[in-house]
C-alpha cells in the first residue's frame, strides 16, 4: 500500500542529513498531528474566551473545556472495542485483497456507533443534566460525531493515510475555532456549536477520504459483526486500553478532595487536569520515532519474516529474518526511550521558564514533571502493544491492557490516600509497570516465535 | 467408542487400502485366504486415507469374519493448540535415538528403546498427538533433523512433510488401544498396517505375521505424491513453489524406518518369491524369520481346459494383460515381426482391455499397421481365459514390471509354456526356485526386458522345436501342481496360524 511508511522509507533511504530531517519532520507532523491539533484547538478557544486574561489555567476548567473532555473520554472508551475490532477486520480484508468490503462495513459500523452512542447520550443527557436543551442537543451531536470520528480514523490509520488524516483535522479544527470565536458571545452553547460544526466537517472529510481510498459498489454491510471476524480479546483490549488512560482522571474528578462540579453532573480536577494535558503535548518526538521505527522499519521486517516462511525459505533464512525483526523492535524501543527521554529531561530542566512563559502557576511544576515521564513511558507501551498486534499476540495484549487498567485504578486510589505529594505517581507507576511487564512478555514471545508460529497452529 | 462384546478372533487381518473396499490382486488373495480357512475366525482392521476416499464394500464377507473395523489415517485432527508445552524429554530422546539408528541401515537398533517408544506412542503427556504437534521438544527434534539432513530445503515443506507422515502413527496408536485384541495379528503389507501390527505385538505380546505382496515404498509412490500435493496446501505453505523430490525421499526413508520396526516385531516375514525375500533381508529382516509362500491357483477348474487343447502346437503367441505401457505391448508387437519373418502363419493375440490408456492402445495399433502385421496381430479385448488359453501355442509376457503374475500359473495348468521378461517372480516361476524345483526343468524361457529380438528368438525356439515345447509343457504342469496350488498355500498358512495361536 502506498502509505506514508513507503514515502518515509524513500526519504530515509536517500540518506542525506536533510532527507533524514525531512523524514522525521514529516513523521512528527503526521503521527502526533491530529492529537496536537485537537488539544491546541480546545486550548485556543479557552485562551481566546478567557475573561481574566492573566491566569488562563482557570479557563481550562471552564464549562466548554470540561464538556469536550467528557465527550472525548466517553466516546473513546465507548468505541474502544469497535476501534480494535475494525482495525483487525480492515487489515484482514486487505490481506485477502477484499478492499471492496471495507467501505460498506465502515458504513455498517457508523450506523451501529450512531445508534448506540446516540441512544446512550440521549438517555444520560435527559436524565442527569440540568443545562439548557440547546446545550444537551449539541452535546449529543458532539458525542455521536466524535465516536464516529474515532472509528473512521482507525480505518484510515490502518491504511496509513496519515497525511490525509492530518489535513482533515487541521481543517476541522480551523472551523471549530473560527465558528466558536464568532459565537463566543452565546456562552458554552456557542463554543459547542463551533465544536460540532468543525467535527461534523471533519467526519465528512474523513468519510470522503475512505470512500476514495476503498471504492466499493456496495453501501452497507455488517460483516464485521460476524462471529468469525469478532475477536473478543481484541474488543476487551480496546476497552481496557481506553479506560486505563482515563481511569486516574475519573478518580481525580470524582473525589471531593480533588475534584469540583463544573456543570452538573460534569466534574473536573483543577489541580490534576492541566498538567496531564500539557504533558500530552510532549509526545511529538516519541510519536515520530514510533512511526518511523515501528510502523515503518519493524512492520517491513515483520512482513519479511512471515513471507520468508510462506515462500519456502530455509530455517537459516527464517531465523535471520527473525533476528532482523527482533533487532528492529529493539532499535525502535531504544530510540523511543532515547528520544522521548531527552525530550522529557529537557522539558523538566526548562520547565519553570516554560511555565512562566505561557503563564501557568509554578505550583503545577512537580505534577507536570511526573506526568511528562508517565506520558513518555506511555509511548513505549504503545510501541510494545503495536508490536504485539503485528505478531497477533492478542492474549498478551489483553493481559497488558487489563493490567494497565487495574493498576491505574489501584495506584491512583493509593496516591489519593497518600496526599497531594503523591498525585500523578499513580498513573506513572501504573504505566511504567505495564511497560516493563510488556517488555518482559514481548521478549519471551520473540524468543519462542518460530516455535509458536509453526507448532501452535490448529491441526 | 463402545466396544462390542465380540469373542476375540483367532486372527486379526490388518489391511491397508485393500480388502474389502477395493478390488484387486491382494484383495482377491485375502478373500481366498479367509474362505479357504473356515476353521479360523478373522477380525478385519481396514485402514483407509479419508472417509470420502473409501466406497462401498466390494466383497461379501465370509461367515468366519467376526468383525470389521474401518479407520481413516489422513482425516484432519481438529486439535486446538492451546498453550505451549514442553513435551516429555525422555520420550523424545528415545525417539531421536531410534531415528539415529534408522539413519545407519547396517547397524541394528536397541529393541528396548523401540519398546519404550511404542509404549509411549499415543499417550498424551508422553508421545501423544498433542505432544507431537505442539510441544517444544517436538519442535527441537524437527529443527535438529532439518539442520543436519535437509538444511538447504524449504523449511515449511520439510515441516509439513514430517508432520503429515508421522501423524498417521498417532492414529494407529489409538487404533491399537481401541480394537479388541486377537490371538495373532497378520498384516498383508508393511507400511501403516504393518506398523499397527508392531504396535499390537508390543501391546499384547501376541505374534505378528507379515506377508508382503510387493514392495511397499514402490507401490506407495503414487500415494506419496498425492499426499505431497495435499500437504502443500498447509496453512502457511505457498503452493507455487514445490520442489517435491527431497520430500519424496523423506517419505521413502520414513517407510524404510517403519519397515525395520515391523521386521523387528514380525515372525514369520513372508514373501511371495525368493527375490523379494532377499530384498526383505537387505531391508533389515532377520533371515531366519523370512520364508517364501508363493501364490497358488485352483487346479480343478482348469483340468478340463487342458483337455480342449489340440494335438499340434498352434503358432499363436498370446499376451494376456491390459494394453498399458507397463506391459510393454510394443516390444511384443516388434517381436511378432521377427517371428512372422520366420513363421509367416504365426499370430499374435493381445488379450486384455484397452480402455485404461486409449492413447497408448492407439499407438500400438499404429505400430502394428506400420510394421505390416495387420493380418498377424489381433486385438481381442477382454476374453475368458478358459476359452482362449487352449487356442494359444505360447504365453508371452513382455512387462517391464510384474510382481507375481498368476496368469503364468494358469497357463501352466492348461499345458501352455511361457516366455517372460526377467521381472518379479517370473524367473522363479519359469525355471524353478531351489534345487528340487529347478530339477523339473524350464517351463518356457526368460528374456531381458525391452528386447524384441531375444523374445522372438526364444518364442521360435519353443514353437519350432516340438520335443522342447512338450518338455516345457510337462515342467510347467508338474511345477504348478507341486508348488503353486491354492491348497498348498492354504496348508502353509494353516500351519503358520496354528503355530501363532498356540504361541
Amino acid at each position: 500500500m502506498a502509505g506514508i511508511g513507503f514515502e518515509l522509507r524513500k526519504l530515509l533511504n536517500r540518506g542525506t542529513f536533510v532527507s533524514v530531517l525531512q523524514a522525521y519532520g514529516a513523521a512528527s507532523i503526521i503521527s502526533s498531528g491530529p492529537w496536537i491539533v485537537s488539544i491546541l484547538g480546545i486550548f485556543a478557544i479557552g485562551v481566546m474566551t478567557s475573561t481574566t486574561g492573566e491566569d488562563w489555567s482557570s479557563t481550562f476548567v471552564g464549562e466548554f473545556q470540561v464538556s469536550v473532555t467528557y465527550l472525548m473520554s466517553f466516546s473513546l472508551i465507548l468505541t474502544g472495542p469497535l476501534q480494535f475490532l475494525l482495525a483487525r477486520f480492515v487489515s484482514d480484508r486487505h490481506y485477502e485483497k477484499r478492499d471492496d468490503l471495507i467501505l460498506p462495513n465502515l458504513f455498517g459500523a457508523i450506523s451501529l456507533v450512531t445508534l448506540v452512542s446516540g441512544s446512550l447520550a440521549a438517555v444520560l443527557l435527559s436524565c442527569c443534566f440540568s443545562a439548557s436543551w440547546l446545550y444537551r442537543v449539541l452535546m449529543l451531536a458532539g458525542f455521536v460525531l466524535l465516536s464516529n470520528i474515532w472509528i473512521v480514523v482507525v480505518l484510515l490509520s490502518a491504511a496509513k493515510a496519515w497525511k490525509l488524516i492530518l489535513t482533515a483535522f487541521v481543517a476541522g479544527y480551523a472551523i471549530t475555532v473560527s465558528v466558536a470565536m464568532a459565537l463566543r458571545t452565546y456562552g458554552p452553547e456557542g463554543l459547542l456549536f463551533g465544536f460540532v460544526a468543525g467535527n461534523g466537517l471533519l467526519l465528512f472529510a474523513l468519510l470522503a477520504l475512505v470512500a476514495r481510498t476503498y471504492p466499493s459498489p456496495r453501501m452497507l454491510a455488517f460483516g464485521f459483526l460476524r462471529r468469525a471476524h469478532v475477536f473478543p480479546s481484541l474488543a476487551f483490549t480496546g476497552l481496557f486500553y481506553n479506560f486505563a488512560i482515563w481511569a486516574d482522571k475519573f478518580i481525580f474528578w470524582f473525589n471531593p478532595m480533588t475534584g469540583q462540579t463544573v456543570l452538573p453532573p460534569l466534574r473536573s480536577s483543577p489541580i490534576y487536569d492541566l498538567p496531564i494535558f500539557l504533558a500530552y503535548l510532549s509526545i511529538v518526538p516519541g510519536m515520530t520515532v514510533f512511526l518511523v521505527r515501528i510502523e515503518t522499519d519493524f512492520s517491513v521486517h515483520c512482513e519479511r519474516f512471515y513471507r520468508s516462511i510462506r515462500r519456502g525459505a530455509t530455517l537459516d533464512q527464517i531465523q535471520n529474518a527473525k533476528t532482523e525483526m527482533v533487532a528492529s523492535v529493539r532499535q525502535g524501543i531504544y530510540d523511543i526511550f532515547k528520544v522521548q527521554g531527552m525530550t522529557v529531561l529537557t522539558l523538566i530542566a526548562f520547565g519553570p521558564q516554560l511555565l512562566a512563559w505561557v503563564g501557568i502557576p509554578p505550583l503545577y511544576r512537580l505534577l507536570l514533571n511526573v506526568d511528562l515521564v508517565a506520558v513518555g513511558v506511555q509511548m513505549l507501551l504503545l510501541a510494545i502493544l503495536n508490536v504485539l498486534f503485528y505478531l497477533d499476540q492478542r492474549r498478551i495484549a489483553l493481559l497488558l491492557t487489563g493490567f494497565f487498567a487495574v493498576s491505574n485504578i489501584g495506584f491512583t486510589a493509593l496516591t489519593q490516600l497518600l496526599g497531594p505529594a503523591a498525585y500523578g505517581y499513580g498513573f506513572a507507576v501504573s504505566v511504567a509497570l505495564t511497560a516493563i511487564v510488556g517488555l518482559v512478555l514481548l521478549s519471551r514471545k520473540l524468543e519462542r516465535l518460530e516455535y509458536e508460529t509453526f507448532m501452535l497452529q490448529r491441526s | 467408542m463402545g466396544r462390542k462384546k465380540t469373542p476375540a478372533a483367532d486372527i486379526a487381518l490388518l489391511l491397508e487400502g485393500t480388502y474389502p473396499y477395493v478390488r484387486g490382486g491382494v484383495s482377491g488373495w485375502v478373500h481366498e485366504l479367509i474362505s479357504g480357512l473356515p476353521e479360523y475366525t478373522f477380525s478385519l482392521v481396514f485402514l483407509g486415507a479419508t472417509r470420502d476416499s473409501v466406497g462401498a464394500m466390494r466383497y461379501e464377507l465370509p461367515d468366519n469374519v467376526v468383525s470389521l473395523s474401518s479407520h481413516y489415517l489422513m482425516e484432519p485432527w481438529n486439535l486446538k493448540p492451546g498453550r505451549s508445552r514442553q513435551g516429555d524429554a525422555h520420550c523424545f530422546a528415545d525417539v531421536n535415538e531410534l531415528h539415529e539408528s534408522f539413519r545407519q541401515p547396517d547397524a541394528g537398533f536397541d529393541e528396548k528403546v523401540l519398546g519404550r517408544v511404542l509404549g509411549c506412542l499415543g499417550k498424551n503427556g508422553q508421545l501423544g498427538p498433542k505432544d507431537f504437534l505442539f510441544s517444544e521438544s517436538s519442535w527441537r527434534s524437527i529443527c535438529d533433523g532439518y539442520t543436519r539432513f535437509a538444511a538447504g530445503a524449504s523449511f515449511i515443506d520439510y515441516f509439513w512433510t514430517v508432520r503429515n507422515m508421522h501423524s498417521a502413527l498417532f492414529r494407529l496408536a489409538d487404533i491399537a488401544h481401541e480394537v479388541a485384541p486377537a490371538r495373532a495379528f497378520h498384516s498383508v503389507s508393511t507400511g501403516y498396517a504393518g506398523f499397527l501390527g508392531a504396535l499390537f505385538h508390543n501391546l499384547t505380546g501376541r505374534p505378528l505375521i507379515v506377508t508382503e505382496h510387493g514392495i511397499y515404498t514402490k507401490e506407495r509412490k503414487i500415494d506419496i505424491q498425492a499426499a505431497y500435493i495435499q500437504d502443500s496446501r498447509g496453512i502457511l505453505a505457498d503452493p507455487s513453489e514445490t520442489g517435491m523430490e527431497y520430500h519424496h525421499h523423506l517419505w521413502i526413508q520414513f517407510f524404510e524406518g517403519i519397515g525395520r520396526i515391523i521386521y523387528a516385531a514380525a515372525d514369520p516375514v513372508i514373501a511371495l518369491y525368493e527375490k523379494n525375500r532377499q530384498r526383505q533381508i537387505l531391508d533389515g529382516a532377520e533371515a531366519s524369520r523370512t520364508q517364501v509362500i508363493p501364490n497358488g491357483i485352483e487346479l480343478e477348474g482348469l483340468v478340463h481346459v487342458r483337455a480342449q487343447r489340440a494335438d499340434n502346437i498352434p503358432p499363436v503367441l498370446g499376451l494376456i494383460g491390459r494394453i498399458v505401457p507397463i506391459k510393454d505391448i510394443k516390444t511384443f508387437i516388434r517381436a511378432m515381426r521377427a517371428v512372422c519373418a520366420r513363421l509367416p502363419k504365426a499370430e499374435g493375440w493381445l488379450i486384455g482391455p484397452e480402455d485404461e490408456d486409449p492413447e497408448y492402445a492407439r499407438e500400438c495399433r499404429d505400430l502394428v499397421s506400420s510394421l505390416g502385421l495387420d493380418e498377424n496381430v489381433k486385438f481381442l479385448g477382454f476374453q475368458d481365459i478358459t476359452t482362449v488359453l487352449p487356442k494359444l501355442g505360447l504365453l508371452v509376457l513382455t512387462s517391464i514390471s510384474e510382481a507375481f503374475p498368476l496368469v503364468l500359473l494358469e497357463a501352466f495348468a492348461t499345458g501352455l509354456p511361457a516366455v517372460t521378461t526377467d521381472v518379479g517372480a517370473c524367473r522363479e516361476i519359469i525355471e524353478g526356485s531351489g534345487d528340487e524345483d529347478r530339477a523339473l526343468g524350464a517351463a518356457g524361457a526368460v528374456v531381458p526386458i525391452a528386447s524384441p529380438e531375444a523374445t522372438a528368438q526364444a518364442a521360435l525356439e519353443l514353437l519350432m522345436d516340438a520335443p522342447r515345447w512338450r518338455a516345457a509343457q510337462r515342467a510347467g504342469l508338474q511345477r504348478v501342481e507341486r508348488y503353486y496350488t491354492q491348497a498348498g498355500v492354504l496348508a502353509h498358512y494353516r500351519e503358520i496360524y496354528q503355530r501363532a495361536i498356540n504361541h
